[in-house]
């Protein structure tokens, strides 16, 4: 049985580094936004109009062949700590877990593929897939939505295509994000250049962590900007194409920095010892020293820990999960928390 | 260095954005970071691609009338709230606010033809239709390239699909 038990003991299937190029490409997600024809988007519908649509589309949901054990968790329902879980498992958005009035979600086995229900759209369906996969989560993500089809009526226009809230999602309604780890060019100095690139390819990128400060381990996420004109395929064959170049151009980056610069590997190397060995430990040291981690890893320096275990860790390790593993009230006792989960994590296979 | 927003606490993300041609970078604390939709964590690197858009709003705003405009029919949605907020209210306001919007899809598109996957009850019409829409542009290239033969035969494909989808052969001519 599917529970969120279950779901919070087996790490997410993304996180296990077996896509295409999980050395800079921790992973790709698809959504598509849909919207129900006849119906206020969530924006300007009303408690029952939100009832409404939560019991239509999870029915569906439970009635494709690929949802029909999937979890369904009401927000209202779910106590905070669950809530900011759902969150940093890109689950739902902090939006919806924030106002959790009338929305669901629905969350597949191994968190492949999830819906929210009355996020900005009624239908927000998601395949999260590990390292460089758009076409193949592009595919999945198109057999549920058809699946769905069958049940629900969607607000679709003949030029414009699946309407939804916001103009900026209408046409195809799909995003498509790969989040990348890219330390290495951040480190060469070459982050902006090569993302400004990529930004004149019709890509957008986003990323919390300044060029030379990398405070937060230099994930970026790349996805396509537009969703209106191109066909799915395009969009999911473009992010991948312009995606693997990066990914190509960050593996260069990090051979070039480790032959030049010894301080690479003795960083390295102190991540592990710190990770591995403290007691005390926040979530932004984690995420910085994890960083570090996951380069020695990818690079073969260090052997006894795999990049899934450091993907985990990045997860496992923020404040939410922190919290719910019973991470005690004041920020020292969750730093312990923290720290204890880390060197669990870490530690050699029995 | 402190947090460009509320110039008090310590600022844990360099944020960046890009809207119309322009590059700004804010270092912001994390609570204001928060409520910018922008969070150092992980989990959240899922900012507001809709700021873009609401600089076009504003813009279109702007240059548009001061009175609240029309209204949707299907939701009492008017165009001056859609301009404050950047959310539509329901499908049919597409429809309502179609002279606004088209444009404004352009903009942010680049485009403003649906080119992926249509809903499966409306495969039959719509996939003739968009068969139609493929053409008439390859039509306009022709007749532009001055290659007129082609420009011939293409004419008479568009006439007859539209024929065969029942529309009036008025807008086929060239």
């Amino acid at each position: 049985m599917w529970t969120f038990d279950a779901m919070m003991r087996e790490p997410a299937a993304w996180l296990d580094a077996s896509g295409a190029r999980s050395d800079a490409i921790l992973s790709t997600r698809v959504r598509v936004a849909r919207s129900l024809e006849g119906e206020r988007f969530p924006n300007r519908a009303g408690a029952s109009d939100l009832e409404r649509v939560r019991a239509r589309v999870v029915e569906a949901a439970l009635r494709s062949n690929y949802l029909r054990n999937a979890l369904v968790i009401d927000m209202p329902e779910a106590d905070r700590a669950s809530r900011s879980v759902l969150v940093e498992r890109h689950l739902v958005s902090p939006d919806f877990a924030s106002d959790p009035t009338g929305r669901a979600v629905v969350i597949g086995e191994r968190e492949i593929v999830s819906a929210m229900v009355n996020e900005e759209d009624h239908i927000r369906l998601q395949c999260i897939r590990s390292g460089l996969q758009p076409v193949d989560a592009w595919r999945l993500v198109g057999k549920i939505e058809s699946e769905l089809d069958r049940n629900l009526h969607y607000a679709f226009h003949s030029d414009w295509g699946y309407l939804t809230a916001c103009p900026t999602n209408v046409g195809t309604g799909m995003r498509v994000s790969v989040l990348a780890h890219l330390i290495g060019l951040s480190r060469s100095g070459r982050v902006s250049e090569v993302l400004g690139s990529v930004s004149k390819l019709g890509l957008s990128v986003r990323g919390s962590y300044g060029e030379g400060s990398d405070a937060q381990g230099a994930f970026f996420q790349v996805s396509n900007q537009t969703t209106l004109g191109q066909s799915e395929e395009d969009i999911a064959y473009t992010v991948e194409r312009v995606a693997g170049r990066l990914a190509g151009l960050e593996c260069e980056a990090r051979e070039r920095l480790v032959e030049k610069d010894r301080r690479i590997s003795d960083e390295i190397h102190r991540s592990w010892g710190i990770l591995r060995s403290a007691r005390l430990l926040s979530a932004s040291e984690v995420m910085e020293l994890g960083s570090s981690l996951r380069l020695g890893v990818a690079l073969g320096m260090i052997t006894s820990v795999g990049l899934a275990a450091v993907n985990r860790l990045l997860v496992m390790t923020q404040p939410g999960h922190v919290a719910y593993a019973g991470g005690g009230s004041s920020a020292e006792e969750r730093d312990a928390a923290r720290a204890d989960i880390v060197r669990r994590e870490l530690a050699p296979a029995a | 260095m402190t947090c460009d927003e509320c110039g008090k606490a310590e600022a844990r993300v360099a944020y960046t954005e890009f809207a119309n041609g322009k590059a700004a970078t804010w270092h912001l604390c994390e609570e204001c970071a928060g409520k910018r939709g922008v969070s150092a964590s992980l989990s959240s690197l899922s900012g507001p691609l809709v700021n873009i858009l609401m600089g076009l709003i504003e813009e279109v705003g702007r240059s548009g009338a001061p009175e609240p405009g029309p209204i949707c029919g299907g939701c009492g949605l008017s165009l001056a709230e859609f301009r404050r907020t950047g959310k539509l209210g329901c499908s049919a306001c597409y429809e309502s606010f179609r002279d606004e919007l088209a444009p404004l899809l352009r903009r942010i598109h680049g485009s403003c033809e649906h080119g992926g996957r249509v809903p499966s009850s409306l495969e039959p019409t719509e996939g003739p239709r968009r068969e139609v829409r493929r053409l008439r542009s390859e039509l306009e290239r022709a007749v532009r390239r001055e290659e007129y033969e082609r420009a011939a035969e293409l004419r008479d494909l568009v006439r007859e699909k539209e024929i065969a989808l029942g529309l009036g052969k008025d807008d086929v001519d060239v």
